[in-house]
């Protein structure tokens, strides 16, 4: 009963305790957390659009957050946008970029376009670090405080971010229904047979590609305003867009809520992990190991591995509907199977 | 862009050029375990970060030249490449891109044991030679061409590090090793059998498994003896192995997957090229032709220049 119930209302639980979460607890630091975890299912989510559904996992993601941070810092500054609201409309120069880019990278796949995509990092952060007119180089740049008094601290920053993780997850969740989903889907299983019946792959690729770009700068966008001061060895840093990976990974490959239920367990976990131990190197041993752990004992990831267990509760009865329904196929059919079909 | 003059240029080349030899020796042991495994190992920058790290601290606690520590680093890295491959990467065989995950994985714990270790500051070895060179005169050269024409070379001074040139010198006996090793071994005729067909080699008799651990322990032993020489050429901290291991990769993806011959002849490739860029083009440019070399190479040749075309995995 109480399952059922769940099963029911679990979304809208969720969403009324994270409304609720930041009036439950007011330190800043909360608020903080709340932020990283809303940020990251975000980005998790975005990159499950590539990395899980078309199978092609990029290790490069953090260039577009990182360019969506610069983009939105850089308009702030020069142009006096807020970059809450400037965040969307530049990530989609970003999406474009990342597109134009992807139309190259995606004529390697496998471990070549693994390697493209750290190349393709690389590229940006020794831009941003060179381009010294406009990005100041490595120092970094500074951007004008939020307008709003210290008293609601990061309280904005956590309600914008939820409201863009909801706005992800719908996208994700109509992409996987759709014609262009199914698509992707069929690219990850078989690229060569998806091509066969008819996939444009290369445009369904380079578009997966850019949605999954979009969501990213956005983040990286929203992440400058809140942290106020970037520099390229933060904004450009590999881990960001491993981290991207690990929650996915842990979460479920190619499941919706997979990416949003790793980004709940590893980011809590990640800042228990600084603050017990500091911003150490010890940090990066722990995320490591985990990632190797994780691909050796949960490669397919926790949700996928319940709705295995669940399956296999019922599988007695589906078991015996499936041998039922492949007779019928094949026409094995006796008259004591099929009788109370064609006797009445 | 500017261009420097004759003599600066014929220099810079031929630094380009021992840098060349010992990326050769680096990209060799990953374009190895890549055409026996099918596998990027993305650990391979930090295992050369590492056993640099081994040669500085031999050097600094007991004032081992980084010459002789090869002779520690290159057996633990061979042995440590046997037991993880045969322990944990074999787990994901069946796919590569799970198997490039973690070895990024392996990577990130690494540089991070590094860092507690060493803290993030740059270090290099400097040895007494660190800092002497060899001059080399070349003379004037005068020849007489058909048609009353004369071919004029003005007089060529050049100045080569030591540690360059010795690190040409062990890079080419290290690899002349493995050559030979590749050639007249059984082990090594296995293992080139295996690049060309595994499961052909698996019919005639080739015990698969075997040699694929044992190719990562010949992978990690030519990176292990590199970082030595790379401790006496480069500073380096804990977090440099981003940076070397896409260097690396350029590489062997220009010499063609799998193919030594052709990382040989891409390293050399890149190690003029990036030497010349340094200075003939602005400092914005210099360090991303690295990398536009590999896209370049990604779009119009992804075979590279002796590999053959690589499908998906």
């Amino acid at each position: 009963m109480a399952l059922q119930f769940l099963r029911r209302w679990w979304k809208i639980i969720a969403l009324v305790l994270l409304l609720i979460f930041p009036w439950l607890f007011r330190a800043p630091y909360y608020h903080v957390l709340g932020f990283n975890i809303l940020l990251y299912a975000l980005m998790a989510t975005s990159w499950n659009i590539m990395g899980g559904y078309t199978g092609y996992k990029s290790l490069g993601h953090a260039a577009f957050f990182g360019f969506g941070a610069y983009l939105a810092a850089i308009a702030a500054n020069q142009l006096g946008w807020n970059p809450l609201i400037s965040a969307p409309v530049l990530a989609i120069v970003v999406a474009i970029v990342a597109m134009v880019l992807g139309w190259v990278m995606l004529r390697t796949s496998g471990s070549a376009f693994v390697i493209a995509t750290i190349a393709m990092l690389l590229i940006f952060r020794l831009t941003a670090l060179n381009l010294r007119g406009i990005t100041k180089g490595a120092p970094g740049l500074s951007q004008p405080l939020p307008p709003w008094t210290p008293e609601f601290s990061r309280m904005p920053f956590f309600y914008y971010a939820l409201v863009w993780l909801i706005i992800a997850l719908w996208v994700s969740a109509y992409i996987r229904r759709s014609r262009f989903g199914l698509g992707l889907v069929a690219i990850r299983d078989d690229e060569g047979k998806a091509e066969m019946v008819g996939v444009n792959t290369t445009l369904y690729k380079v578009l997966a590609f850019g949605v999954s770009a979009y969501f990213v700068g956005l983040g990286g966008g929203i992440w400058s305003y809140h942290a106020s001061h970037i520099s390229p060895i933060f904004a450009f840093d590999i881990i960001i867009g491993v981290d991207m990976i690990l929650m996915t990974m842990i979460g479920g490959l190619g499941t919706l809520w997979g990416p949003v239920l790793g980004a709940f367990l590893l980011v809590p976990t990640a800042q228990y992990l600084l603050f017990k131990f500091g911003a150490s190197s010890f940090y990066l041993v722990i995320n490591g190991l985990l990632m190797i752990l994780v691909i050796l004992f949960l490669p397919k990831g926790i949700l996928p591995s319940i709705e295995e267990w669940l399956e296999g509760r019922k599988a007695p009865r589906a078991a015996h509907q499936g041998a039922m329904s492949m007779a019928e196929m094949h026409g094995l059919t006796d008259s004591s199977l099929s009788s109370d079909k064609e006797g009445k | 862009m500017h261009l420097p003059s004759m003599n600066v240029l014929i220099q810079v080349i031929v630094v380009g050029l021992l840098t060349g030899g010992v990326y050769a020796l680096l990209a060799t042991g990953l374009t190895l375990i890549f055409g026996v495994m099918r596998v990027i190992n993305i650990a391979h920058g930090a295992f050369l970060i590492f056993s640099a790290y081994i040669s500085y601290w031999m050097f600094t606690a007991f004032g081992v030249d980084p010459f002789l520590s090869i002779f520690v680093s290159v057996p633990i890295l061979f042995f440590f490449g046997i037991i993880f491959q045969r322990h944990v990467l074999s787990k994901v065989a069946g796919d590569p891109g799970l198997g490039v995950l973690l070895t990024f994985a392996l990577a990130l714990s690494l540089e991070g044991l590094m860092g507690s270790l060493w803290e993030s500051t740059g270090r290099s070895v400097r040895t007494s030679y660190t800092s002497k060179v060899l001059p080399l005169k070349i003379p004037e050269i005068k020849m007489a061409l058909p048609f009353d024409k004369v071919f004029e070379l003005s007089e060529i001074n050049l100045r080569l590090p030591y540690v360059r040139i010795a690190g040409l010198v062990a890079a080419v006996i290290a690899l002349t090793g493995l050559f030979l090793i590749l050639k007249y071994s059984n082990v090594g005729r296995a293992i080139r059998a295996t690049i060309q067909n595994r499961n052909a080699a698996q019919l005639v008799g080739v015990n698969v498994e075997r040699i694929q651990a044992i190719t990562f322990g010949f992978g990690l032993a030519t990176v292990a003896g590199g970082g030595a020489l790379f401790s006496l050429i480069w500073t380096f901290n804990s977090g440099s192995h981003e940076e070397w291991i896409s260097k690396m990769l350029s590489v062997i993806v220009l010499g063609g997957m799998g193919s030594l011959p052709g990382a040989f002849i891409a390293a050399l490739i890149m190690g003029v090229v990036e030497a010349v860029s340094a200075v003939v083009m602005t400092s914005y440019i210099s360090p991303i032709v690295f990398y536009l070399i590999l896209f370049i190479t990604l779009i119009f040749r992804p075979q590279g220049l002796m590999g053959v075309r690589i499908r998906k995995g």
